[in-house]
């Protein structure tokens, strides 16, 4: 009988197109749900997150998974769905993904709220001598950041804010801050 | 709420095109920058506006599509001129003039963000779910266009000059964004696109001024008139259709392809 695991193993050999990172490391694999299809088969279910709306990756991605999937013994169907809710973030990448992608020439932002705005360090010689060289990159969730110290330029991977974007009111209570 | 009930149907889409509408237009209008912006990272950032400007057009037109039965690129390819609800503004060529390029974004990103901000409290689960990604893909947009006009405005004569004119030369444009589609009043009645405080034009000025003060730059923007009627109910421009032509031409060689 297939499961969640063998799926998630699957899907682990499963690389992102523009980064060697796998899907699972990008945090883009929210769900995996089994219903039973006969006795001894399973119809698949995968959640994806895609990391900005539209990513023109996607759609390679949600075919590999079926590829891949629906190839393990005792799959009868795989579904790919992809949903914004959680929206993804930097901070699902997982330690060794973000190890992959250093290697890579891209770094990650730190996670958590306290790090937002904090410079990366550079991916690879270590320095914190760095400057944001453009807000934009060569995909929509890069952006390009040069290293003062060893001279390279750099990728350094967007932060989307997740919350708390706009207040509908502006109208504060006087003194509450 | 998931599913909507169906008297909103209508309204909703009407407001979820004039968004995509606008965010489709701008988008290519961006796009004539590729290979062409005056230094190389507005070259990567213009490119980059662009394909997230369609893209996000393309999940709009997605929720629109399933609420009329439809395609997104049916939507986006195969509507008259008279169907589409962008505001003038976005229509505009720029002439490539990169001041009117750069107060052009200004404009319309601003107003995106206030807009995808509302929707992102949207009482339709999903329209709610997509705004919020978007708005956060929308602040860095606004970021960019802000820290363009600072440095533009606190350039030398001539680039403030040009920043100045391009700014009056589009404000009496801009304020067509906030035309309101129709039957906008339900759909903030009921949460779906719901309201803000203070009011649109109030809100978008407000945040407007302060950049352009913060770049030495003074803008006067008139509310629009409650009568005007334009983009948002198909009146275009004259040189909407011929843009429309151009933008369609590949997709009518083979309506049904796949790419
Ligand atoms: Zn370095």
């Amino acid at each position: 009988m297939v499961t969640q695991d063998d799926i998630l193993n699957t899907l682990r050999t499963i690389d992102d197109p523009e980064m060697p990172i796998s899907i699972v490391d990008l945090g883009l694999v929210e769900k995996i749900e089994l219903q039973p299809s006969s006795p001894a088969c399973m119809d698949v279910r995968v959640k994806i997150l895609p990391t900005f709306v539209g990513c023109t990756a996607l759609p390679m991605i949600e075919n590999e998974i079926r590829r891949c999937v629906s190839a393990l013994p005792g799959v009868t169907s795989v579904e790919v769905q992809s949903t914004y809710s959680p929206p993804w973030s930097v901070d699902r990448i997982t330690p060794s993904g973000r190890e992959s992608l250093r290697r890579y020439g891209v770094t990650v932002p730190e996670a958590g709220e306290e790090n937002v705005g904090q410079p990366p360090s550079c991916p690879f010689c270590g320095s914190a001598t760095v400057r944001q060289e453009s807000a934009f990159g060569p995909t929509r969730c890069r952006m390009i950041w040069y290293c003062e110290s060893c001279r390279h330029p750099f990728e350094h991977l967007k932060r989307l804010a997740t919350t708390g974007l706009i207040d509908l009111s502006l109208q504060r209570l006087p003194e509450t801050r | 709420m998931d599913k909507l009930p169906n008297e909103l149907k209508q309204p909703l889409v009407e407001l979820l095109l004039s968004v995509a509408d606008d965010k489709f237009i701008l988008g290519h209008r961006n796009a004539d920058w590729t290979g062409l912006a005056p230094i190389l990272e507005e070259d990567i950032a213009f490119s980059s506006l662009s394909q997230d400007e369609i893209s996000h057009a393309i999940a709009i037109y997605q929720i629109a599509a399933g609420l009329v039965g439809s395609t997104a690129d049916k939507l986006a390819y195969a509507r008259k001129p008279d169907e589409y609800l962008c505001a003038e503004l976005v229509e505009l060529s720029d002439e490539f003039n990169w001041a009117i390029a750069v107060c052009r974004n200004f404009f319309c990103d601003h107003h995106d963000y206030l807009r995808l901000g509302r929707l992102a409290h949207s009482s339709y689960v999903p329209l709610a779910q997509l705004a919020g990604r978007l708005v956060a893909e929308e602040q860095i947009h606004v970021q960019h266009v802000d820290m363009l006009l600072k440095r533009l405005g606190h350039g030398d004569t001539e680039s403030r000059e040009r920043m100045q004119s391009a700014l009056d030369r589009l404000a009496p444009l801009a304020t067509g964004l906030l035309e309101p589609t129709q039957g906008i009043e339900l759909l903030e009645a009921k949460g779906v696109y719901p309201r803000i405080e203070p009011a649109m034009f109030e809100r978008w000025t407000e945040d407007l001024r302060h950049v352009a003060e913060a770049s030495e730059l003074k803008l006067q923007l008139q509310a629009p008139r409650a009568e005007a009627i334009g983009g948002r109910r198909g009146r275009h421009s004259d040189a909407f259709a011929s843009l429309l032509d151009e933008l369609t031409e590949v997709y009518r060689l083979e309506p049904e392809a796949a790419w």
